[in-house]
């Protein structure tokens, strides 16, 4: 097990470099920055002005040189210049992902347990009444465009504020950018409510992956020959499904997880533009719109290293979990 | 006495010996298809999905309004004369919707298409062989899986004007490695089965094991993994299109209504409800269908004794 | 079977009606509209002559006011190239000071909290005279005196503060300003009286000299910048080139709560990316007193999301790019009153000149203009929130500034009249009018590409009815949408025929004039040439009268006119949204926005 993942992670490398590689390839021919930087201010720049600029990003170099020095400077911590004057790429790269992985975390929580718990009653009460409004929520919300419910959402949340007369419910932004009365208490109700509908938006096609998965792997799980020989040895039900069945219907559900967790790191943009969450998907969209060469390239490094990264932990996983299978 | 007998039963009993009793034999596919025709649900979710197909693709030759020309009639509600109202411009919004359910199903479709095809035979030559080639392939899967759509999208769409097959060729370059992965997971537990053993005891070649042998036996997963994939094709086209990097004007989409609508959801609700409506029904129908074909392929899911 | 497909009939019910109670439950109560452009409080700000008093009344203390920045602020140098933005100069104009500030009626006022006062006492040489307000003080203490205005001075001239040098790679060893206009036309500045009278003394004649010291951009203090420089402190005439570049960086990278400011407000917090608060400084002269507890600036990047935010209260104000639905949105929201103003920024076809077609027949340019019918045009954009738009006649001017003429309508440019259209092309002897148009020399004319910046779809339908207008003429045009990392590509090396974008006029419209219709002009992508335009905007920009300087800009805008290069659409519509308990702010459409008078906002009493 230890040989693999050393392999695998030394395999990772390679990976790495070439991705980064035909990225970097691929936005550096998307478009000339410089030409934007000339005609976007009025008044429009100076020659001079634009000269700086277009040293200051490398523009004039060739790209394979551009690129050797990337990243050989990201060794040592330096990402680069970015179209944005001031900006400091690694710093708001961390601060970005802080955002994201806090959505992420909450959002995936919640629709992992919402996921087993609907899952595995939907598999228990197969063809019945439960079960198939269960099933039908599942594909309406596995076929609703994110942003589509996200402003029915909003609509919502200002309702259920204006009932209640507060404002609970935020839609824009992590917190309030200030308190009335600052206490404890109150910046965690704060936080609570503005994570409240970006959570759910982001909870919602995962949550209906999920239980459809774990529906079907507990329906097979239940079918099989060990849990009926451990219902016919007499054990209580309850026993039998969460000793027995849940346990191995859980083995290819949690693979999953790790793989979709990956995909919505790399971008919860729409739910991100929407609540205006300012994190990696609004990172990638700006920059890849203004041709922001050096901060798609840390997008992406981050990126793919989470991808790669929970790829190799669903794999090891699988093996983990389940006995029947063996790396060698 | 023979003669009485017979003469008193005619037509009614053969001799017993000169009966055989047989059954029709049904092949596979005709199993499989017997069993999807009585999953309810997927039947009236294939009905609505052709009908929808039908619309599309042949409305508008029938319809009078043009997706491309403007009409007087600005920001109209739904109408007799503009069933589905108009936009701002004057746009017929019955002939965009139409045209825009065309283009969606195209890029969704090609994209199921060319990510199977690819994902398919890719996992499987990775399963089959594993090892050097194996692991190979997979990290080749692994860096397709690292690429950004958006970026990428980006880039395809302003150089090609947003023509639809470049965007459906960038989202299935980019979803064939999941595709690739599941196949190869399902490759690898036929390839231990015995009439893989079988066929190399026969002297198959490696290619003839691979698409004669392994590919139609993992058919289920595919045909399901596939139907999967033109709904999220949609839903993907949807989201590109919410920033911009989907197909572009003049050409239209469902997505690119939804998202040039979304103000519009107090003020003009029938250009955000009705294509938004389309795009569910479409994933919906899709899902189910699938549903289904997973069923129909699968059997063992039963119902469960309690 | 059969219970599957009822309850699936079931749930499709119950997602309908999810469905539905969602929609009905969001459309709120009706708002307080009244008025075509306005409601309430901001209604009669659209009256003749009272766009700088609407919405105007007596205060009472306290209140948390939260109005949206629509982008990030980067860089908080506004004086720089690359911190010139419009969230720059409304976040600073809040603790900087600057001398005349643009109003919303266009013209400008000075500003007697600084300057009690500022004039031109000689025309040849030109010098101007401030008296600074001897209560005006930086809030560590400093008075303001002329040190400051010399070192706004110098280090905007491009010549006592450079630009960096080629070998610079990080763009940090020099200023770069985003314009010298003006300041390098000026000989010296000096001080006296204490520092508490400028002298200006022009080296050649400025006719926009209310524009210096202000005017967007304000002053920030020399005082520190000589002391962290080293130089002496209270001598910015003797700066060095990289002591100045040191202060010029500094501005740059740091926010105002990081120094001395004089404003209303001082800015006590910057959370990058997401709000800046401010609060009443408790050392301004002022004579308005700040009366708001607290004023914070959100930044909220998509515009849809604003009337959301205001209606949950999470914000106060907003400034959004007005259209139909956002408009209507805002109309339906109770306690909001809101503005539909005329703003500075115009829209407009160019043609590339470049095309040797285009560049060669005016005839045909006259043609294609006239049969393009604005009205049509307005009609299904920007009248189906604002009906009270009116096609553009000027090339410099917007109407409510006093230089306006309108000098397009007389021609039949933008009337849509096919006629006259057609009698244009006839007249230069083209053949096939109406059908295939060719050139006299039997040339194939077109097909022409329309382009616009992709995902504005106000822009896509103006394309569309140019195409289908100048169809009728025979010529056939395609419909190219650019990127939307492309633009500056598009412009910069002319890749269009037709395009449609924006300009943004302003209070001081002879350096604009120079920027984008002389021959060379950094704005001048069509490639516009004229040597009679060139020498009269000349001398509209040295003329030290302003209305000299209208008449000579008109002058050359006829001769524009005739050569259909550009034809303006419309003013394009500002829009300001506030909720009714706040008084006294007002749509500013100059570049320093509705901010331009915190210190009288807050709540109504």
């Amino acid at each position: 097990m230890l040989a693999y993942t050393v392999r695998r992670i030394l395999v990772s490398i390679p990976v790495l470099i070439a991705s980064t590689f035909i990225v970097f390839l691929v936005v550096v021919n998307a478009g000339d920055p410089v030409a934007n930087f000339a005609t976007s201010r009025q008044p429009r720049p100076s020659p001079a002005a634009i000269q700086a600029f277009a040293r200051h990003i490398h523009a004039n170099e060739p790209a394979v040189q551009r690129y050797w020095n990337w990243i050989t400077g990201v060794l040592h911590g330096d990402w680069g210049p970015s179209v944005q004057p001031n900006l400091d790429i690694g710093h708001d790269l961390f601060t970005r992902f802080r955002v994201t992985l806090t959505l992420v975390a909450a959002a995936m929580l919640i629709a992992l347990v919402l996921a087993v718990v609907f899952g595995v009653f939907s598999a228990i009460r197969q063809y019945t009444a439960a079960d198939y409004t269960i099933t039908f929520f599942g594909f309406l919300f596995l076929a609703m465009p994110v942003f589509w419910f996200a402003v029915l959402l909003k609509q919502a949340g200002i309702w259920f504020n204006e009932q209640t007369g507060s404002q609970f419910l935020g839609t824009i932004g992590e917190k309030s950018p200030y308190l009335e009365v600052d206490t404890t208490w109150n910046e965690f109700t704060d936080r609570i409510g503005h994570l409240a509908l970006p959570t759910i938006t982001l909870a919602l096609v995962s949550f209906a992956s999920w239980t459809r998965y774990t529906r079907a792997s507990m329906l097979e799980v239940l079918n099989s020959d060990y849990v009926r020989l451990a219902r016919a040895k007499g054990l209580r039900r309850r026993t039998v499904m969460v000793r027995h069945a849940l346990r191995t219907a859980l083995i290819p559900l949690a693979t999953v997880t790790a793989l979709d967790i990956a995909i919505i790191l790399g971008g919860a943009v729409i739910t991100e533009t929407i609540f205006q969450w300012h994190g990696m998907g609004e990172m990638l969209v700006e920059s890849a719109a203004t041709v922001d060469v050096y901060r798609t390239m840390a997008w992406l490094l981050l990126s793919a290293v989470v991808v790669i990264g929970f790829n190799l932990i669903a794999d090891l996983l699988y093996a983990v979990l389940d006995p029947r299978i063996r790396y060698d | 006495m023979t003669d009485t007998e017979a003469a008193g039963s005619a037509g009614t009993q053969l001799p017993p010996t000169e009966h055989e009793f047989t059954i029709t034999q049904r092949t596979q596919t005709q199993l499989v298809l017997r069993r999807f025709l009585r999953h309810r649900a997927a039947m009236v979710s294939l009905v609505v999905f052709v009908l929808i197909l039908l619309w599309a693709f042949i409305g508008p030759h029938l319809w009078h309004y043009s997706y491309q020309k403007y009409t007087p009639d600005n920001s109209q509600a739904p109408s007799w004369k503009h069933p589905f109202g108009t936009n701002a411009s004057g746009y017929d919004a019955y002939a965009q919707v139409m045209r825009g359910t065309q283009t969606s199903l195209k890029i969704a479709i090609l994209i199921a298409l060319g990510s199977t095809l690819l994902g398919a035979v890719w996992g499987a030559v990775a399963g089959f062989y594993r090892g050097f080639v194996d692991s190979t392939m997979m990290r080749i899967a692994d860096l397709v899986l690292t690429l950004p759509l958006f970026a990428i999208a980006l880039v395809i769409s302003s150089r090609s004007g947003g023509s639809w097959y470049w965007i459906a060729a960038v989202i299935a370059g980019l979803t064939w490695a999941y595709v690739a992965r599941v196949v190869r997971a399902t490759v690898l537990s036929l390839r231990e089965k015995e009439f893989v053993e079988a066929a190399k005891a026969l002297g198959a070649s490696d290619a003839r094991i691979i698409f004669r042998h392994l590919l139609p036996n993992s058919l289920g997963p595919i045909i399901v993994n596939a139907t999967v994939l033109v709904a999220t094709g949609i839903l993907t086209e949807t989201a590109l299109s919410f920033v911009g990097f989907g197909v572009q004007p003049p050409d239209t989409s469902l997505g690119l209504l939804v998202s040039q609508a979304q103000t519009a959801v107090d003020t003009r609700p029938w250009l955000f409800y009705i294509p938004g409506a389309f795009i569910i029904a479409i994933a919906l129908t899709i899902n189910f269908i699938g549903d289904g074909l997973r069923d129909a392929f699968d059997p063992r899911q039963q119902r469960v004794r309690q | 079977m059969r219970a599957q497909s009822s309850a699936l009939t079931r749930g499709l019910a119950l997602a309908a009606g999810l469905g539905l109670a969602l929609a009905a439950c969001s459309s709120g109560g009706g708002g307080g509209s009244s008025g075509k452009g306005s409601s309430a409080g901001l209604s009669s700000c659209n009256t003749q002559g009272k766009a700088n008093t609407c919405n105007s009344a007596p205060t009472k203390s306290g209140g948390t006011f939260t109005y949206v920045l629509e982008k990030n602020i980067q860089q908080w140098n506004v004086q720089d190239t690359n911190g010139n933005t419009f969230e720059n100069a409304e976040a600073l104009e809040v603790v900087l000071p600057q001398v005349f500030v643009p109003l919303p009626d266009f013209t400008v006022a000075l500003n007697k909290d600084l300057v009690t006062s500022a004039a031109q006492t000689s025309s040849s040489p030109q010098t101007l005279v401030y008296k600074i307000n001897p209560k005006a003080a930086w809030n560590d203490g400093t008075p303001i005196t002329a040190d400051d205005f010399i070192y706004y001075w110098r280090t905007n001239d491009g010549k006592d503060c450079p630009p960096p040098p080629a070998s610079d790679s990080t763009q940090t060893k020099g200023c770069l300003p985003q314009s010298t206009a003006g300041y390098d036309r000026i000989k010296s500045v000096t001080g006296s009286d204490g520092g508490r009278t400028v002298t200006v003394v022009m080296a050649k004649p400025f006719s926009d000299w209310k524009q210096l010291f202000g005017a967007g951009y304000p002053l920030y203090p020399a005082h520190i910048a000589e002391k962290l420089s080293g130089a002496k402190v209270g001598d910015a005439a003797h700066m060095t080139a990289a002591q100045m570049t040191q202060g010029w960086q500094y501005f740059q990278k740091n926010p105002p709560t990081k120094y001395a400011t004089a404003g209303p407000y001082k800015m006590t917090q910057w959370a990058d990316n997401d709000h800046a608060t401010f609060e009443p400084d408790p050392k301004w002269w002022g004579a308005t007193k700040p009366s708001l507890q607290r004023l914070i600036f959100k930044v909220i990047s998509d515009a849809t999301q604003e009337p959301i935010a205001l209606r949950n209260n999470e914000v106060q104000a907003i400034y959004p790019q007005p259209e139909v639905d956002l408009v209507n949105q805002v109309k339906s929201i109770p306690n909001v009153t809101y503005n539909i103003g005329n703003g500075l920024q115009w829209e407009h076809f160019d043609l590339n000149l470049h095309n040797p077609v285009l560049g060669k027949y005016t005839a045909l340019r006259q043609a294609m203009f006239t049969a393009i019918s604005i009205k049509d045009i307005m009609s299904k954009t920007v009248q189906q929130f604002d009906p009270s738009v009116k096609p553009l006649g000027s090339h410099n001017y917007v109407p409510g500034q006093a230089g306006y003429q309108d000098l397009v309508t007389a021609t039949g440019q933008g009337s849509g009249d096919l006629t006259k259209a057609k009698k244009y092309l006839t007249d230069a002897k083209f053949t096939g009018v109406g059908s295939a148009l060719k050139t006299p020399d039997g040339k194939a004319v077109g097909p022409f590409n329309c382009r616009y910046t992709t995902g504005n779809q106000i822009r896509q339908s103006e394309c569309q009815i140019l195409q289908s207008d100048l169809a009728n003429l025979g010529v056939k045009v395609t419909i190219k949408p650019i990127g939307a990392a492309d633009l500056g590509t598009v412009l910069a090396g002319h890749q269009y025929d037709i395009i449609v974008f924006a300009w943004v006029a302003s209070p001081f419209p002879t350096a604009n004039a120079q920027q984008n219709w002389v021959t060379g002009g950094g704005g001048n992508y069509g490639g516009y040439s004229d040597k009679t335009v060139d020498q009269l905007i000349a001398q509209a920009v040295g003329t030290t009268d302003q209305t000299q300087a209208a008449a000579l800009l008109n002058k050359a805008d006829k001769i524009m006119v005739n050569a259909a290069y550009v034809l303006p659409l419309y003013q394009k519509p500002t829009f300001l949204a506030v909720q009714t308990r706040f008084v006294n702010m007002r749509n500013n459409s100059t570049n320093v926005g509705p901010p331009y008078n915190t210190a009288e906002w807050g709540l109504k009493k």
